[in-house]
């Protein structure tokens, strides 16, 4: 959604109607983003107001060379990673279960879910996060390996065996009895 | 490969149907924002606290060992006896004078080592590259479904890991404490 320049500007200098407006706009689709890459709600709320307040703060810098939802999309990509890299979420590894990414995620139960929507959804809620953060970035995002890499401060070959893995995780669940596919191939 | 499949799953993937709403509104979000300001003040404040302790050691540090003209003397006199083997007259002393003198040095030295404190950022940031290295592998394996004693052994050496990046950050409390 667009937001008008004379909104931007009034946002810039504090105007609280301008920021409400900005966050009407921007927030749902902010948020979906991040509930999709981290999974757990009580998580990707703390990012999403990490991510929401980071965007006021450098509102001023904003330079309008792409559309503010791109902008502020980055900035909750760049939370999220951030997130993904820490120790301290490293640290909690140890805490969990050995199946990847079970519990992590806790899936939408809308009404009116197609069937193969529910199957996905519980294929995502069982990559685990990086994975999962990588395969939403490429498929949905439309981020290049090489982009995904830079963000994760890591290869191009770390960003598409991470891929691979999601899909073959991705596959299993639609094609159980499919011949065992080899996560080497690219 | 799948790539019938595999295109599949990705249409669904963008077709996926978003979670209705978002978690709240502007009031909750700025009430959320004021608190987290609240919090984050004192932090600000560390760092700024840590460099002026840091000076404090340091300058501590240059009065006790550099404000010491005899023991200087002697330093110099146990240099010079090292280097040329003898007393830094340029006469040459028998072995057991030069003993002596060494002797006498090591006794002149405080009982204590002087704790002379380095940075450990390097340290703990290396050791934090390492235990996301064997994040991955431990993602990977798990993925890949290996061996059990493959995944032990990964969890071993991340515990290893965490063992001593703990040890480091320890130690960075206790100086901070003790100063």
């Amino acid at each position: 959604m667009a937001v008008p320049d004379e909104v931007l500007a009034q946002a810039c200098a504090g105007v609280a109607t301008a920021r409400e407006a900005i966050y009407a706009a921007l927030a749902p689709a902010t948020w979906r983003l991040i509930r999709r890459v981290v999974g757990q709600r009580a998580l990707a709320e703390d990012i999403f107001q990490d991510t929401m307040m980071t965007l006021y703060e450098r509102l001023p810098q904003f330079r309008r060379e792409a559309p503010l939802g791109a902008w502020l999309r980055r900035i909750a990509i760049s939370r999220c990673l951030m997130y993904l890299r820490s120790p301290w979420r490293r640290a909690r590894l140890l805490l969990e279960p050995d199946e990847p990414g079970a519990g992590a995620a806790d899936t939408p139960s809308t009404p009116g879910y197609r069937g193969e929507w529910i199957d996905l959804e519980r294929a995502l809620a069982s990559l685990p996060p990086t994975a999962r953060a990588v395969v939403w970035m490429y498929e949905v995002e439309g981020y290049t390996h090489q982009e995904i890499a830079r963000e994760f401060g890591r290869s191009v070959s770390f960003s598409k065996s991470q891929l691979a893995r999601a899909h073959a995780r991705l596959r299993a669940w639609f094609d159980p009895h499919g011949s065992r596919p080899s996560c080497t191939l690219i | 490969m799948h790539p019938d499949l595999e295109k599949r799953v990705a249409r669904l993937l963008r077709e996926l149907p978003d979670e209705p709403g978002h978690p709240y509104g502007f009031g909750e979000y700025e009430r959320r924002a004021r608190a987290r300001r609240r919090a984050a003040r004192p932090l600000a404040a560390a760092p700024a606290l840590a460099a002026m302790a840091a000076l404090v050691v340091i300058a501590a540090v240059l009065l006790r060992f550099g404000a010491q003209p005899p023991a200087a003397h002697g330093d110099n006199a146990v240099v010079a006896a090292r280097t040329t083997g003898g007393d830094g007259t340029g006469v040459p002393t028998a072995p057991g004078v030069h003993a002596e003198l060494m002797e006498q040095w090591l006794a002149s030295l405080p009982h204590e080592p002087a704790v002379v404190r380095v940075g450990t950022r390097a340290a703990v940031m290396g050791l934090e590259d390492r235990i996301a290295q064997v994040d991955d592998l431990l993602s990977a394996a798990r993925v890949e479904r290996a061996p059990p004693v493959h995944l032990a052994a990964l969890r071993q050496e991340r515990t290893r890991l965490v063992g001593t990046l703990l040890e480091v950050r320890y130690a960075e409390t206790l100086a901070d404490a003790s100063r």
